[in-house]
């Protein structure tokens, strides 16, 4: 079964200090993956964003599985981040944050990784910027199925984000599939779906915000 | 604590981390964090470290995944609180 998850994380609304605290970060890292940041490469990476790093990538993998097995809970130490690639001469992505969207990642400096959870690996792509963090996880290590958008909104409500990522996806959508009537529900356990004219479309769909950013990702 | 003194203390765990105050006044049991309190899910390791340090209690990894409406949080809290009190007996 196809599926999707993405996560966004607004680095200007996480609290950096608290992140740094071991009482914090020890609720989302295992001391595995808290030893990942110990190695050279990671340290041109403040580490409030590496954990912040690896729980979008917990995150999406959560919402990926939950498509699949939706009584599955979210559970950020069972969701094992096995490594993370830096790329050689990265330096941080300068992503236009207004609005980016992309299919793959292929032309960008991005941080690939996979996690496991029991016996399923997923492979996830991370894009850091200043002032935000992106991951989406697919089943293979190519995304180039994958859809993926960001975007910056007027105001953090919680209504309001909801609507707005859900217009944001339903746009991109209707120009991809040339219509004009898609719609995104969701499912009673909390999964999106897309409908066309009260008919679930086989396209797995994943909605993510925080603060005033959102962003989305579907596989094709 | 009654269930009903830790529910009182709860929503003062939850305010800072939710617009929804007025959904605050009127929780119940089946009242779930993130889709009724709208609270974001980057927000719930700083209510279980919050509740941690207002009930003077420790979360472990499982206990804290069942965090997911009000009735899981007080179920929890109440069962570390229980455990703490029969330590110190």
């Amino acid at each position: 079964m196809l599926s999707t998850g993405n996560d966004i994380v607004s680095l200007n609304a996480v609290n950096k200090t608290r992140t740094k605290q071991f009482v914090f970060y020890s609720k989302i890292l295992s001391h595995t993956e808290k030893e990942l940041f110990d190695k050279s490469e990671f340290k041109s990476i403040p580490f409030e964003n590496f954990v912040w790093l690896l729980w979008s990538i917990k995150e999406s993998a959560y919402k990926y599985l939950q498509r699949i097995t939706p009584d599955i809970l979210f559970s950020p130490t069972k969701i094992t981040v096995n490594n993370v690639q830096i790329p050689v001469g990265y330096n941080l992505n300068t992503i236009d944050i207004t609005q980016t969207e992309g299919i793959g990642f292929n032309n960008m400096m991005v941080l690939n990784g996979s996690a496991t959870y029991g016996s399923t690996t997923l492979y996830s792509s991370s894009i850091l910027s200043s002032e935000l963090i992106l991951s989406v996880v697919n089943h293979k290590e190519n995304f180039e199925n994958v859809g993926w958008g960001v975007k910056l909104i007027d105001k953090n409500d919680p209504d309001y984000q909801s609507a707005a990522v859900r217009a944001f996806l339903v746009k991109k959508l209707n120009t991809l599939f040339r219509t004009d009537d898609l719609v995104i529900l969701k499912t009673p356990d909390g999964i999106p779906i897309v409908m066309k004219k009260n008919v679930e479309l086989p396209i797995p769909v994943s909605l993510s915000h925080h603060d005033r950013l959102i962003a989305y990702s579907y596989t094709q | 604590m009654t269930r009903n003194e830790i529910l009182s203390e709860l929503k003062k765990v939850f305010a800072p981390y939710t617009t929804n105050k007025e959904m605050l006044n009127e929780i119940n049991d089946a009242t779930d964090l993130i889709r009724d309190l709208k609270i974001n899910s980057a927000n719930l390791v700083d209510i279980i470290i919050d509740a941690e340090a207002k009930y003077k209690i420790e979360i472990d990894y499982d206990s804290a995944d069942k965090m997911i409406n009000v009735g899981t949080c007080i179920d929890v809290i109440s069962e570390k609180i229980s455990q703490k009190n029969a330590e110190y007996r």
